[in-house]
């Protein structure tokens, strides 16, 4: 590992530069360029989708444009996020032999001096493998990594605030009802800086501190550098096409197993047609159990208090259709349910189909 | 068939250690696929998007890109030539065919090569190509696995 590497803190940008800067910084990497870290915020807020995410799919894009919400696509995967000016980026364009080539080795790395400026902080952060930082259970920040042109890059942010409401309200779902349940699991599973102390921080302390820790990690100095003009034709470039809608409509074939909240929790959701009627359900799984279920359709269940009571004797069981056939049976048995062609089996069904 | 920390390497291939891709050519086609151990450190597969079929990709550009869990890269292009197939069919039916079966139903793309004769000679065959992914296992530390499930 060269013992310097290139600073460049670019402070607060547009959406689409925000973006941009890192893979201008990949692409025109040649192998004299230095490593390279680039700080940077957006100037307003924006949504990014992954590289292989169908947008029509994952984005309420009437709702984006009717509130001057920009979309961009990213060259990194995952899932579509609201960003705003509440996070520092924090983009790593490397050598690829100057980072591990092991990918959880790789977000160790990376993710050691986030963890350890949190915890400077006196946030109880801790590494969360293979690419999350987590607090108590929940979720501040995320990270991804791809190879452009001879570089790889690894990103993630600093997370001052997060506006989860934004964010459950910019997908695309198919229920009210399931957007509330998105807001719900962000709610309970993710968190910021601003949370955690009760204030936010101020930017240039943390990223000072992070400098420091990003520094002893890599064992070189940080050093601010200047913005190349092959760095900057490369960002004209893609500010070009990043910013066209032929790249941010193209189909990617991302398949995604619900909404991701972070690395141990997804909601999910599913219809199911049982002879009795049409159970739907949003569940959300956390560790591989029902952390939370809502069941509803048009199905005739007596008692009426029923669906509640399955719905509360689902939580904590493994996602497993006999295992919740199981104890939706033993529902059934001990309140006497009667449900017209609607039988345990067929809850444990819808709810085995949500997750499958 | 040669076999190193669990990375198969069948004899009837061509390989690009540096690029970890495996080459098949019969007949004027190139098949072409990740080896095991670019599968391996790839991990599971979320999506691959392909060029187009008929479209000519110089050496150096991109076949295909491929995400998994955690990383995005490009499947590289280790010969000119035009895209006459991919296996997007197959993707779309399981997403993880290249982490069950690298070497066959998880091919990529079927190119026709157009420089292969040049192209070919940086290609190494099983003997030899296993002896450098020997030295590259161990740098790596890497152990193969394959998806089972």
């Amino acid at each position: 590992m060269p013992k310097q590497i290139r600073l460049l803190d670019f402070g607060l940008l547009s959406p689409l530069r925000s973006q941009v800067v890192y893979h201008a910084a990949a692409y025109a990497m040649t192998p004299d360029s230095p490593n390279t870290i680039i700080l940077v915020s957006s100037n307003h807020p924006y949504v990014c989708i992954g590289v292989h995410q169908d947008l029509e799919k994952e984005v309420d894009v009437e709702y984006c444009d009717a509130n001057g919400l920009p979309v961009y696509r990213r060259e990194v995967g995952g899932g579509a996020v609201y960003l705003d000016s509440g996070q520092v980026f924090t983009q790593w364009i490397f050598h690829r032999e100057n980072l591990p080539s092991d990918l959880e080795t790789r977000f160790r790395l990376y993710v050691r001096p986030l963890v350890e400026t949190y915890q400077a902080l006196g946030i109880n952060a801790t590494y969360r493998p293979i690419n999350d930082i987590h607090v108590s259970g929940k979720k501040i920040g995320g990270t991804g990594a791809a190879q452009m042109g001879i570089a790889e890059v690894v990103v993630g942010s600093l997370m001052f605030t997060f506006d989860k409401k934004t964010m459950a309200r910019v997908l695309k779902v198919a229920s009210e009802k399931m957007r509330d349940k998105i807001f719900e699991g962000l709610e309970q599973y993710m968190t910021t800086m601003t949370e955690q102390l009760g204030a936010t921080p101020e930017r240039a302390q943390v990223v000072s501190t992070y400098l420091e820790k990003t520094a002893a990690a890599l064992d070189a100095e940080i050093v601010p550098g200047e913005w190349s003009a092959a760095e900057e034709a490369a960002a004209q470039e893609l500010d070009a096409r990043m910013g066209s809608d032929e790249w941010l409509n193209q189909k990617g074939g991302l398949r995604q197993f619900g909404v991701k909240i972070h690395e141990d929790v997804r909601v999910v959701q599913a219809a199911f047609k049982a002879p009795g009627g049409l159970i739907r359900v949003i569940a959300r799984i956390r560790e591989g159990r029902i952390d939370d279920l809502s069941l509803s359709g048009d199905f005739t269940m007596l008692p009426a208090f029923s669906v509640g009571a399955l719905e509360q004797a689902a939580r904590g069981v493994l996602v497993a259709r006999d295992l919740l056939a199981a104890r939706f049976a033993q529902v059934y048995r001990a309140l006497a349910i009667q449900s017209p062609g609607v039988t345990p089996e067929h809850f444990a069904e819808a709810v085995a189909a949500a997750t499958a | 068939m040669n076999i190193y920390r669990g990375c198969i390497f069948p004899d009837d291939l061509l390989y690009d250690v540096a690029q970890d891709v495996w080459v098949r050519y019969q007949d004027g086609v190139a098949t072409m696929g990740m080896t095991d151990p670019a599968q391996s450190r790839c991990g599971k597969f979320v999506a691959v998007q392909f060029r187009t079929v008929g479209r000519v990709i110089a050496k150096g550009k991109v076949y295909a890109t491929v995400e998994s869990g955690k990383w995005v890269g490009p499947f590289p292009a280790v010969l000119t030539g035009e895209i006459i197939e991919t296996n997007e069919a197959g993707f779309q039916r399981d997403i993880l065919l290249a982490n069950r079966d690298p070497y066959g139903a998880g091919w990529l793309v079927k190119i026709r090569p157009t420089k292969w004769e040049e192209e070919r000679a940086n290609l190494l065959d099983a003997a030899a190509a296993f002896q450098e992914y020997r030295k590259k296992i161990e740098a790596l530390d890497l152990n193969c696995m394959r998806c089972m499930d």
